[in-house]
C-alpha cells in the first residue's frame, strides 16, 4: 500500500485545526442535553400530569429514530422555523448566512437530552430519600436541600453514566460532517482536495478521534474517582 | 405550512419497500459480530499473549474512533489493500463495505457488552459444570453462554438498536436502504418537502425498533425462565 506519508504528517495540524469546532459541538450540546434533561426529568419526577406523557413519548421516539435522520431534519427543518420568528424583537433572518453549528446543536442536543433524561431520573431516584428528609428536619428549605444536599449527590451517582454518553456525543458529532459542519471530520475531507488523498486524510481523522477519545476516557475516570472520595466502599466505574 | 403532507403518504410506499435492505444490513453485521464478539471476548478474558495485545488495539480503535470514519476507511481503504495482492474491488457494491466496517465496529462493542457480563456471572456455576463431567465445550455450552448471554441481554438490546439506527449513515457511500431512499427520494424533489420525507423515514425507523425491542423482551424473558421461583 503506496500512502502519501509525506502528506499525512503535513495533514495533522490542519486536521487539529478543526478539533476546538468539534469538541466545542460537544460541550454545547451536552450542556443543552443536559438542560432538556433536567426540565424533562423534572416533568417526571413530578408527575405533572399531561406533560410526563408528553415527554415520555416524545423520548421514546426520539431514541427510536436515527441520529442522521434528526440532524438532517433540524437541517431542513430549522431554517423555517427561524424565517417564522423574522421580525420577532428585533431578529432579522438572514437565508444567505445559516447557522449549520447551531442547527446540529439542536438535534444533537435534542437526541441526548432524551437518553440524559433517564440519567437524570435514575440518579435522582437513587439518592437515599433519608438524605432528603434529613435536610428537611434540620430546617432547610425545599431549594436549599436540593441544591446542597440532593443534586451533589444526584451527580456522583449519574457521572459514569454521564461520562459514557460524553464519549458516545464526541463520537456522534463526525455525524454533523454531513449536515455542513466544519468539524474534525469535514475538515480532514476537504483538506484532501487539493490532491485527492482521500484515505490519508480520513487516517489522520480517525488518529486524532481515537488519542482524545483515550485522554477523554482517561480524565474521566480520573473524575470520577475524585466525584466518588466521599464514598465509603470503592465504587466499581 | 405548504402541503408536503401529501409527500409523506407518497413517499412512505416507497420507503416500505427498502425495509427489507435495512434489515438486511441490520441482520447480517449482527450474525457475524455475535460470533467474532464471542471469539474476541475469549481471548480478552484469557491469557495476556501477543493475541491478546493485538486484539485489544483493534477494540480500543474501532470502539474510539466515530463509525462513520471507519466505514470511509474501509471503503477507501480495502481496495488499496485488496490492489497489493492485484485485485480489483472498486466494483463491489458498497453495501459490502458498510457490512465490513459495521462487523468490525459492532463486534468490538458485543465484545465488551459479553465481557463485562462475563466477569459479573457467578464462577461457581462454571466449576459447577466441570463437577458434574461436562467437559469445556459443554461447559462453555450449557453453563457460561447462557448465563453471560442473560446478564449481557440489556446491554445488547441497546447496542442492538444503535446498530439498526447507524444503518441509516450507511448512505453516505452509496448504500440504498431506507435512508439511501430517503435521499434519492429528496433529491428528486428538489429541495421541496424533506422534512416530510425524512419523518416518514423516521417512523420507519422508530416501527422497526419497537419490533426490536419486543423480541428482545421476550429474549429476556425466555434467558430468565429458570429465575422465576426466585425473584
Amino acid at each position: 500500500m503506496n500512502l502519501n506519508y509525506q502528506f499525512m504528517i503535513e495533514d495533522i495540524p490542519v486536521v487539529l485545526s478543526a478539533l476546538p469546532v468539534t469538541l466545542a459541538l460537544t460541550f454545547v450540546s451536552l450542556f443543552f442535553a443536559l438542560v432538556v434533561a433536567v426540565l424533562f426529568g423534572a416533568c417526571i419526577l413530578k408527575r405533572i400530569p399531561l406533560l410526563r406523557q408528553l415527554v415520555v413519548a416524545l423520548n421514546t421516539f426520539i431514541k427510536g429514530v436515527p441520529l442522521i435522520v434528526q440532524l438532517l431534519f433540524c437541517y431542513y427543518a430549522l431554517p423555517y422555523v427561524l424565517q417564522m420568528f423574522d421580525g420577532f424583537f428585533g431578529y432579522e433572518y438572514n437565508p444567505r448566512n445559516p447557522s449549520y453549528f447551531g442547527f446540529a446543536v439542536v438535534a444533537l442536543a435534542m437526541n441526548y437530552g432524551a437518553y440524559l433524561t433517564d440519567v437524570v431520573v435514575s440518579s435522582y431516584r437513587a439518592v437515599d430519600r433519608g438524605q432528603l428528609e434529613a435536610a428537611y428536619s434540620i430546617g432547610m428549605s425545599g431549594l436549599q436541600a436540593h441544591v446542597r444536599i440532593v443534586i451533589p449527590q444526584a451527580v456522583a451517582i449519574s457521572f459514569p453514566n454521564l461520562a459514557n454518553y460524553f464519549m458516545w456525543l464526541l463520537k456522534a458529532t463526525s455525524l454533523a460532517s454531513v449536515v455542513n459542519v466544519f468539524e474534525l471530520l469535514a475538515t480532514a475531507r476537504a483538506s484532501t482536495a487539493v490532491n485527492y488523498a482521500i484515505l490519508e486524510g480520513y487516517l489522520v481523522a480517525a488518529g486524532i478521534y481515537w488519542v482524545v477519545c483515550i485522554l477523554a476516557e482517561r480524565g474521566l475516570n480520573l473524575l470520577s474517582r475524585r466525584m466518588n472520595r466521599y464514598q465509603k466502599e470503592p465504587r466499581a466505574v | 405550512m405548504w402541503r408536503g403532507h401529501e409527500l409523506f403518504i407518497t413517499s412512505l410506499p416507497s420507503l416500505v419497500e427498502y425495509i427489507p435492505v435495512t434489515l438486511f444490513y441490520f441482520l447480517v453485521p449482527t450474525a457475524i459480530s455475535m460470533v467474532l464478539g464471542t471469539v474476541i471476548c475469549l481471548v480478552r478474558v484469557g491469557k495476556r499473549n501477543l493475541l491478546y495485545w493485538l486484539v485489544s488495539l483493534f477494540v480500543s480503535f474501532f470502539r474510539g474512533t466515530p463509525g462513520l470514519v471507519q466505514i470511509y476507511l474501509v471503503f477507501f481503504g480495502l481496495p488499496e489493500i485488496f490492489a497489493i495482492f492485484g485485485m480489483n474491488i472498486n466494483r463491489w457494491d458498497a453495501g459490502i463495505f458498510y457490512v465490513i466496517a459495521t462487523c468490525c465496529n459492532f463486534s468490538s462493542f458485543v465484545s465488551e457488552a459479553l465481557r463485562g457480563a462475563y466477569g459479573a456471572i457467578d464462577k461457581d456455576q462454571i466449576e459447577a459444570g466441570y463437577s458434574i463431567g461436562y467437559n469445556r465445550w459443554q461447559c462453555f455450552w450449557y453453563v457460561t453462554a447462557p448465563l453471560t448471554l442473560q446478564v449481557a441481554l440489556p446491554n445488547l438490546k441497546n447496542l442492538e438498536i444503535d446498530l439498526l439506527k447507524g444503518t441509516a449513515v450507511a448512505y453516505v457511500i452509496g448504500v440504498v436502504d431506507v435512508m439511501g431512499r430517503a435521499d434519492k427520494i429528496i433529491a428528486l424533489h428538489r429541495g421541496y418537502g424533506q422534512i416530510w420525507i425524512l419523518l416518514a423515514a423516521a417512523v420507519i425507523y422508530f416501527l422497526i425498533n419497537v419490533v426490536i425491542e419486543l423480541v428482545f423482551n421476550l429474549l429476556t424473558e425466555y434467558f430468565s425462565r429458570y429465575e422465576r421461583g426466585l425473584t
